[in-house]
């Protein structure tokens, strides 16, 4: 887990207002890149199929975008492996700003892997994470809540969730 | 390619109409479990920690602290203690604070609920 | 796939006159695997010998170290023809032992894997790839065994470079929703002269990890170590671990199992179409194959609760049973989604002008590399370890393995979808026969020794296998995992290396369906 103070350039820092400006820039049309720092393939497979009939992310003005110039937001996966820190911040560096990073999938949230010699154990301490989103992998559904989350076009619902359950099962 | 064209349009439309409606196929997806707090012994608990590879469970005291953000779904502290866990059916998870997704389960001793003072998180 | 008892008699004289030319070291035979004691002053021999014997190929070839014991090499043999695996160990005092590679190709780079872990390497000058370790000043990583006494002599083999070839460094991080890899391109300006493949980036140190662990938790892992395609390594490794532990999964589990595995390869094989088709612009084929994909997808949910079949395979069974009802009523849609769609492919000139006579990989070559899978039968080689090695719920099917000959993009494409006609007719049949969750009674007790055992099973890639080591606690001494990605990678170099441009690069990858994580593990 990462402290917030750690996460910097990104939205949470920025006033309400500027939060809403953004949010109308990307709410309309925003451009993703994404980054595989040692996941195991199928977060990735979840991630093709937003482009994919069934989901079409186009519909919502998102697109993907290989080019890092064009790109608006970062849909990181894995548990950030050591050995590609530098190819991670460059990748995140070559983005100009405004931009958002989008935590994806359990492994860049810090579950799966502890840290330890090989891997951080999660993204948060390499990049900046605007969204974090959980899942094993997380479904394409999940995926585009997350991301509407992340332009402000959805309301975040977790916290208020409990997990907690009282009185007679379900 | 008139094939194409033909079969496309026979084909129909599939695209989902999320979230402007709810989609029905979420109903097959794996969902982060919910704790059912009056079952929940410490004794349970610990069970429940040990059994759990992705470690999004950890005991503080009499509280289980469940990192949603960590499970994988897997089911594993289901089978472990079928009474003090179900499926959430939450998949709508994303948050913009990683706190946010650190939920905590008060445990219960004898049957009552201990009073730890410890609220979920904002 | 767990070992089926087999009598030795009905073995044939070739394979006897192979082990008793073996026989003067010690033997051991647990049904379908065979172990052999072969001293290092008699490898090079053996490994003749193993070489030339017909249907043996090289499926493995890994050590193990414990810091009181030395370096142990072992080689994992697939006799196909005589359904048998043959294991060598060889135990290795010094810093060099036989350049195994000269007479066993298949074999080069896991002696470059063996000697980043074990320090160990081949004798003679030939310079190794790095395979684990970074290229980066300072960083250093655990070792299965103990660090060479330098870093890999020559980061990479030299290739011939002729003309004017230059080197085109591409990745890791490339286009959009494709794992991170780096290429070393070399080109001279559209064609590819060479290309080889680094991986050091992705690699997380499984083996590593798992030590120490026990099997059922280390399966959490397996499973997420190649999750595009899970089942098969992951009943590989159960397979292994319930060797080692004496358990006999119940039928009903094997089947669950087996269904899983075969929806497994259908929906990687649905994936695949789908890739091809944006390989090569097709951007409506494309569609259509996600279309089917998200059907076998939602079908897996359904069936097993996961849609990438995540926690189906246990130690000792499966956790879950499919709902069979949910697979008969929807199963018929969802393959019928992706057979509309490879017809219309099939008739679609424009698509089929790409996939021919591309990413050509002979025959030859998959034998010598010791490639599996689709990747294999399309150059028209048979091998298929639910024929080769057939196990508990295969034994009784006779799947039918599909080949195809040309070795290009369109030889592998067309053994996909006869695969994935095939897969559904297994589906049913075991289904037929019954299926649901199960695991074996308690764990057997562990004898004194500590046990071990070899797991495999077909994959949507090809054969997965695994071996793994447990102490008299049951915990992992060293657990070894050889999913299909780590042997077929090797045969992509030479499939873009015949008569390709870069443009075809992305063509042959998706027919051959691969992981980087799967390798970089």
């Amino acid at each position: 887990m990462t402290a917030e103070a750690g996460t910097s350039l990104g939205v949470k820092e920025t006033s309400e207002a500027l939060r809403e400006a953004l949010a109308r820039q990307f709410g309309r049309s925003l451009h993703i890149r994404t980054l595989d720092t040692g996941s195991c393939a199928a977060c990735e497979q979840e991630i093709r199929l937003l482009a994919a009939p069934h989901y079409d992310l186009h519909r919502l003005g998102f697109f993907f975008t290989p080019a890092p110039r064009h790109a608006d937001l970062l849909m990181v996966t894995g548990p950030m492996i050591r050995a590609f820190d530098l190819a991670a911040r460059k990748t995140y560096e070559a983005m100009p700003g405004p931009k958002l990073v989008v935590a994806t999938g359990a492994c860049a949230l810090g579950g799966v892997y502890q840290p330890d010699a090989f891997t951080r154990g999660g993204i948060g301490e390499t990049l900046p994470v605007d969204v974090w989103i959980p899942g094993c992998p997380p479904s394409p559904l999940a995926l585009l809540q997350g991301l509407l989350v992340a332009v402000g076009r959805l309301a975040e619902k977790v916290q208020e969730l409990s997990f907690t359950e009282n009185g007679t099962p379900r | 390619m008139p094939l194409w064209f033909v079969r496309g349009l026979r084909r129909g439309v599939v695209t989902t109409r999320y979230p402007a409606r709810p989609d029905d196929s979420a109903a097959l997806l794996p969902t982060p479990p919910s704790f059912r707090a009056e079952a929940l012994t410490v004794a349970l608990a610990d069970r429940l920690v040990a059994v759990c590879p992705s470690r999004a469970l950890t005991r503080r005291r009499e509280v289980l602290v469940y990192d949603v953000g960590a499970c994988t779904a897997c089911g594993r502290c289901r089978a472990e203690v079928p009474a003090a866990v179900t499926d959430s059916g939450q998949f709508e998870l994303a948050a913009t604070v990683r706190a946010r997704l650190i939920k905590h389960v008060p445990l219960t001793h004898d049957g009552r609920h201990l009073e730890t003072g410890e609220k979920d998180s904002p | 796939m767990t070992a089926v008892q087999r009598d030795q008699t009905g073995r044939d004289p070739g394979l006897a006159g192979l082990l008793a030319g073996l026989g003067q070291y010690g033997r051991a035979a647990d049904g379908p695997v065979i172990t052999a004691d072969v001293p290092v002053t008699r490898l090079e021999e053996a490994v003749r010998r193993i070489a030339a014997h017909p249907g043996a190929r090289l499926a493995d070839m890994f050590a193990s170290a414990t810091s009181h014991d030395p370096v142990v090499l072992r080689l994992v043999w697939g006799l196909d023809a005589d359904h048998a695996y043959l294991i060598t160990e060889s135990v290795i005092d010094a810093e060099r032992y036989p350049p195994l590679s000269d007479i066993a190709p298949a074999a080069f780079h896991e002696e470059c894997e063996i000697y980043e872990q074990f320090g160990i390497r081949p004798a003679g000058a030939k310079p190794l790839n790095r395979v684990a370790l970074p290229p980066i000043p300072g960083f250093d990583l655990p070792r299965l065994g103990h660090a060479p006494a330098g870093p890999p002599v020559g980061v990479h083999a030299p290739h011939v470079v002729g003309g004017h070839a230059f080197e085109f460094p591409f990745g890791p991080v490339r286009q959009v929703g494709v794992e991170s890899l780096y290429y070393g391109l070399v080109t001279s300006g559209e064609e590819v002269v060479d290309l080889y493949l680094f991986t050091w980036h992705k690699h997380r140190g499984m083996e590593w990890r798992l030590q120490g662990r026990t099997p059922r938790d280390a399966l959490f892992h397996v499973e997420r170590t190649e999750g595009l395609g899970a089942v098969g390594p992951a009943w590989a490794f159960a397979a292994a671990a319930e060797t080692a532990l004496g358990l006999d999964p119940p039928a009903q589990a094997e089947r669950a199992r087996a269904v899983a595995l075969e929806l497994d390869r259908l929906y990687n094989h649905a994936a695949a179409t789908a890739a091809l088709c944006q390989s090569t612009g097709l951007v409506i084929g494309q569609a259509a194959a996600e279309i089917a994909l998200e059907r076998l997808l939602r079908l897996n949910a359904a069936a097993f609760g996961h849609r990438y079949l995540f926690g189906v395979v246990d130690i000792g069974g499966a956790a879950v049973g499919p709902d069979a009802a949910a697979l008969r009523r929807d199963l018929p849609g969802a393959y019928g989604e992706l057979r509309r769609a490879a017809d219309a492919l099939l008739t679609t000139n424009s698509f089929l002008d790409r996939l021919e006579a591309t990413g050509i990989l002979s025959q030859e070559a998959a034998r010598r590399l010791g490639l599996v899978g689709p990747v294999a039968r399309g150059t028209g080689l048979p091998v298929d370890a639910r024929a080769d090695h057939p196990a508990v719920p295969y034994a009784a099917l006779a799947p039918i393995v599909a080949t195809a000959d040309g070795g290009d993009v369109l030889a592998r494409f067309r053994v996909l979808l006869a695969e994935a006609a095939e897969s559904v007719r297994l589906i049913e049949e075991m289904l037929e026969a019954g299926t649901g969750p199960g695991r074996a009674g308690p764990p057997g007790h562990p004898s004194a020794a500590p046990a071990s055992g070899l797991g495999w099973a077909e994959s949507c890639r090809g054969e997965a296998l695994a071996w793994v080591a447990l102490d008299d606690r049951g915990r992992i001494t060293r657990a070894r995992l050889r999913p299909a990605s780590v042997r077929n990678w090797r045969g992509f170099d030479d499939a873009c290396r015949s008569q390709n441009v870069f443009t075809d690069i992305p063509i042959i990858e998706a027919s051959f369906w691969l992981t980087v994580a799967g390798t970089a593990r």
